[in-house]
């Protein structure tokens, strides 16, 4: 079987600042792959760049399979593959919960009958088992802006799910929830995850729940890995090590 | 020190307005009377001309229909064109001056114009009811597409929807409230507007008020008047209603 993800030696700069540097990480697929690290660490920037929308990176790269490149998208029917879970939900708000879920699902349809919401049987059941699966069912007529932001996530995870991916990203996932909220939310995306053989990758600065919804831990700072130890390996000295020791690479700088 | 400057010229600019000889204050005292003999001699309203009011009431609403029709279709050409997250600086800056010009021209004068152009009748006035609100409506369309959140949209890229896909399900749906919403309001304004086009020869009712009140028929002009309120108390309730219904 093909790995979830390559990547070998993946560098990345916003405006000449590095975002992530000479990176080679691979995971086999049905893995959960916990990205661990502070804010601007290159957590989202690799969750970006697997899910085949950042431009401009240097090194190579492979998501289930496919080469990406770093100067054009992917084929949208290619795109399927790995679905992402954003941070901020990224629902339309005027939609219904059901329609948001369904605009997963657009790739698979042929345009013109989508563009007139004439969507197909397959379709509507695929909808309909992820919203069983978010716990949704209820709710589904509902406008997407009259959610509480702990059902608007569950929205984005069944949107994700019904896109049918081969690979699950998650852009911190619970950073805007309560620890219970986040519990359930990481427990609901690999559950579904598992019960569909396939991988996770989420990224999360709470080294607990990477611990725990996580069989590997990657820790990236200043936009290089630090370790990369299975869950039951990862020391209280890497965590430490993560969030206060020196930069890798970027020397001791004095700052007055 | 500034604020006194303020009041200062604030006295002299109503000074100077009031300070002239043709102003006809000595005509004051006697206007109280003069208004309630005119207001008399509208009474009672001459119901009998209820054919041409109805015909004119018809026209102007047909050029404000029309109008806000031509203007929403060159409104959404332009509104790409003005829409700083579509198109580069040098093309949307350009744009949107011009639309701020054409917003400056007021409607009576560009009806004035086009009667020049294009002579007597409803097509002057459905030519300047379009050019002028386009400069309005262009402008609202243009930050409505400024306004659709980029990520809903990224999102549906990222699961594969093709570009017009995310157009009717991404886009769209954050832009069309706004759209239906500034449209309805544009042509309320429309019509309240081409009530006097016809003052210069520009088609609809305004051509009755204007003929009623040159000739003195004041009863006449009363059932114009009435009409006009009775059109524009409509469109205001219309208007009021969608708006509760697109929020």
């Amino acid at each position: 079987m093909t790995a979830a993800f390559t990547l070998n030696a993946v560098s990345h700069h916003f405006d000449g600042a590095a975002a992530l540097r000479e990176v080679s990480l691979s995971a086999a697929p049905g893995e959960r792959v916990a990205l661990l690290g502070p804010s601007g660490a290159g957590k989202s920037t690799l969750l970006a760049l697997l899910d085949g929308r950042l431009r401009g990176w240097h090194g190579e790269a492979g998501v289930l399979g496919v080469p990406l490149s770093a100067t054009h998208a992917l084929p949208r029917e290619l795109r399927t593959g790995a679905g992402f879970i954003f941070q901020e939900f990224a629902l339309v708000d005027r939609l219904t919960v059901y329609q948001n879920v369904m605009n997963g699902r657009l790739a698979r349809m042929r345009t013109w009958p989508s563009l007139w919401g004439r969507f197909g049987e397959q379709d509507h059941l695929k909808v309909a088992a992820a919203l069983e699966d978010t716990g949704l069912s209820g709710l589904a007529r509902r406008r997407a802006d009259q959610l509480s932001g702990g059902q608007r996530q569950r929205v984005a995870i069944a949107r994700c799910l019904a896109q049918e991916p081969r690979l699950v990203l998650a852009d911190e996932p619970v950073s805007n929830l309560d620890p219970a909220h986040a519990e359930r939310i990481l427990g609901l995306i690999t559950g579904a995850a598992d019960k569909r053989g396939i991988g996770v990758v989420f990224s999360s600065h709470q080294p607990e729940l990477a611990r725990r919804f996580a069989g590997r831990v990657v820790g990236l700072r200043a936009g290089a890995v630090q370790f990369d130890k299975p869950s039951g390996q990862v020391t209280s000295d890497d965590i430490d090590a993560l969030y206060h020791g020196a930069a890798p690479g970027a020397g001791l700088r004095v700052v007055s | 020190m500034g604020r006194g400057l303020v009041w200062i010229v604030l006295a002299l600019a109503i000074l100077w307005s009031a300070a002239s000889a043709e102003m006809g204050l000595d005509k004051l005292p006697g206007a109280a009377p003069r208004l309630g003999e005119f207001l008399g001699r509208m009474m009672p309203p001459d119901l009998s001309v209820w054919r041409e009011v109805l015909q004119g009431l018809a026209e102007t609403l047909r050029i404000a229909i029309l109008g806000t029709f031509f203007a929403v279709l060159l409104s959404a050409g332009l509104a790409v064109l003005a829409a700083e997250t579509l198109v580069p600086a040098a093309v949307w800056r350009p744009v949107r001056g011009l639309l701020a010009m054409i917003r400056s021209i007021p409607l009576i004068l560009v009806a004035m114009l086009m009667v020049g152009a294009v002579g007597l009748g409803p097509l002057p006035g459905i030519l300047a009811i379009t050019f002028h609100a386009t400069g309005m409506l262009a402008k609202f369309y243009a930050e409505a597409i400024d306004n659709v959140a980029a990520a809903p949209v990224a999102a549906l890229e990222s699961a594969g929807a093709s570009r017009t896909q995310q157009l009717r399900w991404a886009i769209w749906p954050q832009m069309a409230p706004v759209i239906l919403r500034d449209t309805v309001f544009r042509f309320e304004l429309n019509l309240r507007e081409s009530l006097i086009l016809g003052v210069v020869g520009a088609g609809g009712i305004g051509l009755y008020v204007q003929t009623y009140v040159r000739s003195f028929q004041y009863d006449k002009a009363a059932t114009v008047t009435m009409a006009i309120v009775v059109l524009v108390l409509a469109s205001e309730a219309v208007n009021s209603a969608l708006h509760k219904r697109f929020s």
